[in-house]
């Protein structure tokens, strides 16, 4: 009755209706339900609430699902409170105006559970959808895309026109898509939306398209009345024997099949007098025979009849296998199955292009590793085995400036120089001390130079520990330059890209423009001439394997960066980094650029290929090396003629 | 006097510079002959096509009576059909014995097994003193070949040739770094060796190749610029021009 | 002949003279057969050293004689290892599953017993069915055929690819290197069917000798390890005189001027690489069922360069080098390692040689290579030539 009443009322005060309609009196109409809410009743309250167009309504809806509402026990009026010391301060819920300070006692708090609060919470996206703040726009716009809903269709749509963040509203306009794509009541609608997702590449969108498509196999008898997808045989790679059965005996009350197991379970439950099914025991050991002896205890009844592969011929010449879809309308399924087969293709285009930049950031690494020895294994003929130990050394040095210097950035740049010096001056001392005795006797340097690099693989652990040291890459490096859900690249493997054709480009102006690059070209060609012109070979020996041991202790520091620094960082790359120089062709920058694209690339072809294993992918690039040798025993980029020697 | 080794056309190149140039060079069996050139000229380029160790680009190399084609073989293969080849540089095994270095040529089979169940026989022994004899290293037989002296071991290295009873010797430059009195030596051990085998020796010194008293090739830029007698060569204008001349 | 042999190398005498006192000694003071001076751990760890010592005979054979500083060696010895332990693993797992079975009903079927084999060796590595390459693992006498067989059909293939494209020098060692790596990467999978890093163990229980006690089985083992050494050592020395010695270590001196005299070095290189792998694998295949286990870390390509470091130390190009310095580094690493070495104080710094040994090693080897070329075995030439 006063209900009516009020609304009379409502009606009669017209030109004031927005005044008289306040929030509060409308929640008296839905007392009951506001102050005790379940998921049932709530829905009309919400309606109601929402289309009143009140503009207290988002947040009153939002102190409704924190639990922030209270009942006024005695008349049943709605509040918001503020906790003060003599109780709770009243707020009014219309105007938001400090009332009355009361005792806690004479109020309720309004509990709404988990699924009302869901509710109120899908209710209030439409609010926050249209928000000032375009943070809580974001936000709400997240919360859709985490769970797709029916019910969101139409208050994203009526947010996209007033949306005025590009950005935002390209992402909207998505979301709205996927939606009528996937809930759309109308079906021409719906093959509109799939057919505009032909070039998202996203996650998302791809998920929706694999959602709209989902299938359940069943069995039938005749070919069932529902969208198809396709049809399974027995026995293919799709559906084995024994899974098809298996869908015979759990939906329609085949008998299961008798393992091994089962017969010789139900031969031990009837033994008796030393026989199971008229069988010794002791013959038992023959598979063939428990057969028999289970047989004969099936004839007598006591354990079920073994299903022959016979009678699943004959289960399945009666049963048809289908998958069949979820979705009832053809005309969806069928524009879903044609959109997804493009996406794809152009998916498997982009994974081909970002295995690209992976293969590319890992030859850079190993060019970076690998250049160094290229100048003292391929210039010099010099094998160092301790090369990987410069690398290392070039890692601890990153990792001790960053204990002094605290800014990474600032650290890294005195780092990098400091690596260089730090393994310059190793390098020249290990050159004058060790190796330049062994200049005519290449095995014996080998052997050496590997006695250096354990004594200082085991100095780094007694200094540093076992344990791996974190050398912490800038603020800037971090995170991935992301082109779309499937190509991206972090930002350190552009630096060390980068950095790595900084030092293709370095070192080919030395090695071809500097007095430096010339005396060394003389001094591995014809040191004796050299020397009578008046260069002095010992010099440019001890300057050019300083460099090549520098140059280790840069890759060291890149390395260091998004590896865990151990003693070990440098053996881990040893080898392969021989690989590249001897299958780019000895003697030669160019060379060891093209074996550590053709190593980087193979790997992670490989990988590709076989992508749970990249033991496997280094086990085949070995062995991919050993035969390429075969072919090209002088490398990628060979020395031809007299000039190569023996 | 038949053809022994015949090459027709021969070309090779070293990234753009014809180390050969369409050469084509003929020698019989029993025949010396010595082939002179300046540097450059492609003599040891020739010796390293006819061994097997440079494959030509282009061109034969016909080998025997049934004229086998070489190009392809290997050069362990070439050797044992019958070409030995003697280094610039003595190339001796300096840490075994004279005899050991000699056992080592002795023409045998030369397939693994072979070898690990060789056994010394009595005619191998007297051949190895023969020729020890014959390079006047029968003193040093148990001496270790690193204690030589420069022309015992070039002396050694013919001596390791002529125990593989080749049917080609190819000698290069065999009288560098020798005495007058071992120059003398090595002549007769070469001449005598020509007088049952072909017999080609590279070599500067005109004296020496004059004293051999046999046809000269002269190479020039990788192709035969003349043929014949040393003082027939010697009087062509075209090879007092680029060799003789400077 | 084999008079002449022995008179020609009379260090074959003195060394298989040396090998039997030696022999005799540990027999006299061991647990098992004497005064038990020796514990049977030690007596373990000198079987262990004399199966190092024999494929460090085969290392010098390919690496002082033949020039072929192989990075490989190891690898084939850890094949070998392989190959037997895959034998003790089944026949030893098998003896428990039968007795565990036996407690059923009803016994047996060969099915039952196979899987549950599998399921026991298997279950580390998430598989209860025995790959292909365990098709022999119940025959002890096939096993012991791939014992030679795998290392040297392997030893073949690769050296053949190898020689055929005249990679030399250090390209070889760094190519051998390379394939060692990649066998220890493959066994590092689970799914190679060695059960991955957890490698093949419980290999010192020999099957049907259970009721044996550990002290006399190391002694077996001990004097099987000594008699492999002696016969590798003779067969080698063998090879190694006449004629085939003098062209192996011709090809080490200069490879080119032997193809020139007309021999196929491709043919000689590979035989030794083969012969020196098989023998790797024979030491390798007494090696392991001492240690009682073995896994892919044995095999990393640093375990054959450690070979060539022990080869080097003793002198390479002299067997009885090979074996002194084997004897001596690995005894002494283990003294150090083991903390049987005393730590210096200096003061300010205490040295522990479980810390500082392989410095101490390393800098050791290079002042070797530097300095004393010919190694440990340089002495004992100095002495043989004075007392001739």
């Amino acid at each position: 009755m006063i209900r009516i009443l009020t609304f009379a009322l409502a009606l009669l005060c017209l030109p004031v209706a927005l005044f008289a309609q306040d929030l509060q009196s409308l929640l008296q109409t839905h007392q009951k339900v506001v102050a005790k809410p379940s998921r049932k009743s709530v829905g009309p309250v919400l309606d109601a609430l929402v289309n009143s167009g009140l503009p207290q309504v988002p947040g009153f809806l939002e102190q409704w699902q924190g639990k922030a509402l209270y009942v006024r026990k005695e008349d049943g009026v709605f509040f918001y409170t503020s906790k003060g010391s003599e109780g709770l301060t009243l707020i009014d819920i219309s105007s938001g105006e400090t009332s009355a300070t009361v005792d806690a006692k004479t109020m309720k708090q309004v509990k709404p559970n988990g699924g009302v609060r869901k509710a109120i919470g899908a209710a209030l996206v439409q609010f926050q959808l249209s928000d000032p703040n375009i943070e809580r726009r974001r936000k709400a716009v997240e919360s859709i895309s985490q769970k797709l809903d029916a019910s969101q269709i139409a208050p994203l749509k009526a947010s996209v026109a007033g949306e005025k963040d590009a950005a935002l509203k390209l992402r909207k306009e998505r979301l709205t898509g996927y939606l009528t794509a996937r809930f759309g009541t109308d079906s021409a609608a719906r093959v509109a939306a799939i057919e505009a997702l032909n070039n998202d590449l996203s996650v998302q969108g791809r998920a929706v398209l694999s959602q709209i498509l989902e299938a359940e196999l069943v069995a039938a008898e005749t070919v069932p009345d529902a969208n198809l997808a396709e049809v399974v045989t027995p026995g293919s790679s799709a559906l084995s024997r024994e899974a098809a059965y298996e869908i015979l005996v759990t939906k329609h009350g085949f008998p299961p099949r008798v393992s091994d197991n089962d017969i010789r379970l139900a031969l031990e439950a009837n033994v008796e007098g030393g026989k199971a099914g008229g069988v010794p025991v002791v013959q038992l050991d023959d598979l063939q025979k428990r057969e028999l002896a289970y047989d004969t205890l099936a004839a007598r009844g006591l354990v079920q009849t073994r299903v022959s592969d016979a009678d699943l011929d004959r289960a399945f010449g009666e049963w048809g296998f289908y998958q069949t879809y979820l979705e009832d309308d053809t005309a969806v399924t069928a524009a879903a199955r044609e959109v997804q087969k493009t996406i794809q293709t152009k998916v498997s285009l982009n994974q081909a292009a970002d295995l690209g930049l992976d293969a590319i950031s890992l030859a850079s690494i190993y060019f970076l590793a690998a250049v160094g020895l290229a100048i003292t294994f391929g210039v010099m003929g010099v094998i160092n085995m301790a090369h990987g130990e410069f690398i290392m050394l070039g890692a601890y040095t990153g990792y001790v400036v960053q204990q002094f210097i605290t800014n990474y950035t600032l650290s890294l740049v005195v780092a990098l120089p400091l690596a260089f010096a730090v393994t310059f001056a190793a390098g020249v001392a290990m050159e004058r001390l060790v190796i330049r005795w062994l200049y005519n006797r290449p095995l014996e340097t080998l052997l050496a130079t590997f006695g250096i690099s354990v004594a200082l693989q085991q100095l780094a652990k007694n200094i540093f520990g076992t344990q791996a040291r974190p050398l912490t890459s800038p603020g800037w490096l971090d995170g991935a330059w992301i082109i779309n859900d499937v190509v991206q690249i972090s930002y350190i493997r552009i630096a060390i890209f980068v950095l790595a054709l900084l030092f293709l480009g370095l070192l080919l102006f030395i090695l071809n423009k500097t007095r430096l690059g010339l005396e060394v070209r003389a001094v591995t060609q014809n040191p004796r001439m050299a020397a009578s012109m008046g260069i002095n070979p010992d010099k440019i020996k001890m300057m050019t394997f300083g460099l090549g041991s520098g140059i280790a202790g840069i890759a060291g520091v890149a390395i260091g960066l998004f590896a865990k620094v151990t003693s070990e960082i440098g053996s881990d790359y040893i080898v392969q980094s021989f690989m590249t120089v001897v299958v780019g062709g000895v003697g030669n920058v160019w060379g060891t650029l093209a074996g550590a694209t053709m190593i980087g690339v193979f790997q992670k072809g490989v990988e590709w290929m076989n992508p749970s294993n990249t033991l496997a992918a280094q086990t085949y690039m070995i062995l991919f090396i050993i035969l390429f040798i075969q072919f090209r025993p002088k490398g990628i980029i060979a020395l031809k003629g007299r000039a190569a020697g023996d | 006097m038949s053809t022994l080794l015949e090459l027709s056309g021969v070309s090779v190149s070293f990234d753009g510079f014809k180390a050969i140039n369409n050469l084509a060079f003929q020698i019989s069996e029993p025949e010396m002959r010595a082939i002179i050139g300046p540097n450059g000229a492609g003599k040891t380029t020739f010796m390293d096509i006819v061994t097997g160790k440079t494959k030509p680009d282009e061109g034969r190399v016909l080998w025997g009576e049934k004229s086998v084609n070489l190009i392809g073989k290997s050069e362990s293969q070439i050797a044992q059909d019958g070409i030995g080849r003697k280094f610039q540089k003595p190339t001796v095994f300096e840490a075994q014995t004279v005899r050991e270095n000699l056992a080592m040529a002795l023409k045998n089979p030369r397939g693994p097994l072979d070898v690990l169940f060789y056994r010394k026989t009595k005619q191998g022994a007297a051949r190895i003193e023969a020729l020890a004899e014959e390079i006047n290293l029968t003193e040093q037989l148990a001496r270790t070949a690193g204690e030589l002296s420069h022309g015992q071991k070039q002396w050694l290295e013919i001596g390791m040739l002529l125990a593989q009873d080749p049917r080609l010797l190819l000698v290069d430059e065999p009288a560098a770094g020798m005495s007058p009195a071992e120059r003398e030596k090595t002549t007769q051990i070469l001449v005598r060796a020509a007088q049952t085998r072909a017999v080609v020796v590279v070599e500067h010194d005109m004296e020496f190749v004059r004293r051999l008293n046999c046809k000269v090739t002269v190479l020039h830029e990788g192709a035969v610029l003349a043929e014949g007698s040393i003082d027939h060569v010697t009087q062509n204008p075209e090879v007092i021009d680029v060799y003789l001349g400077r | 002949m084999q008079k002449s042999f022995i008179a020609q190398n009379p260090s074959v005498l003195w060394f298989l003279a040396c090998l039997g006192v030696f022999t005799l000694g540990v027999t006299i003071l061991s647990e098992a057969t004497g005064t038990g001076v020796i514990s049977t751990s030690f007596v373990k760890t000198l079987g262990k050293v004399l199966c190092l010592c024999l494929v460090a005979i085969a290392m010098d054979v390919v690496w002082g004689y033949c020039g072929i500083l192989s990075l490989g060696h190891f690898a084939f010895f850890g094949i070998g290892g392989y190959a037997v332990g895959m034998w003790l693993m089944y026949a030893r797992t098998e003896a428990i599953v039968i007795e565990n079975l036996a407690s059923r009903t009803i016994p047996p079927t060969p099915v039952e017993v196979n899987e549950a084999i599998a399921t026991q060796i298997f279950g580390v590595v998430g598989s209860s069915d025995f790959p292909l390459i365990w098709a022999f693992s119940h025959s002890l006498t096939l096993q012991m055929l791939l014992v030679v067989l795998v290392p040297g059909l392997l030893a073949l293939v690769f050296g053949w690819l190898a020689f055929r494209a005249r990679v030399t020098g250090v390209y070889l060692s760094i190519l051998t290197q390379a394939m060692t790596l990649a066998l220890a990467l493959y066994l590092f999978q689970n799914d190679s069917g060695l059960r991955g890093n957890n490698g093949l163990s419980g290999l010192q229980n020999i099957p049907g000798f259970e009721a044996v006690p550990q002290s006399v089985i190391s002694m077996g083992f001990f004097w099987a390890s000594a008699l492999a050494l002696a016969l590798g050592y003779v067969m080698f020395a063998r090879v190694l005189s006449g004629k085939m010695g003098s062209v192996i270590r011709a090809i080490r001196d200069d490879e080119p001027r032997v193809r020139f005299l007309g021999y196929h070095v491709e043919s000689y290189k590979l035989f030794i690489f083969t012969l020196t792998a098989v023998v790797a694998g024979i030491a390798g295949a007494l090696y392991y069922p001492q240690a009682g286990i073995i896994n892919p870390a044995e095999i990393v390509p640093i375990a054959s360069i450690y070979l060539a470091v022990w080869v080097a130390i003793g002198g390479r190009g002299r067997l009885y080098g090979a074996v002194i310095g084997t004897a001596f580094v690995s005894l002494l690493s283990s003294w150090f390692t083991g903390g049987g070495a005393p730590a210096v104080d200096l003061g300010f710094y205490t040295i522990q040689w479980t810390e500082w040994w392989l410095v101490l090693l390393g800098t050791s080897f290079v002042a070797v290579t530097l300095f004393f070329p010919g190694g440990i075995g340089r002495v004992f030439d100095k002495f043989a030539r004075k007392s001739s």
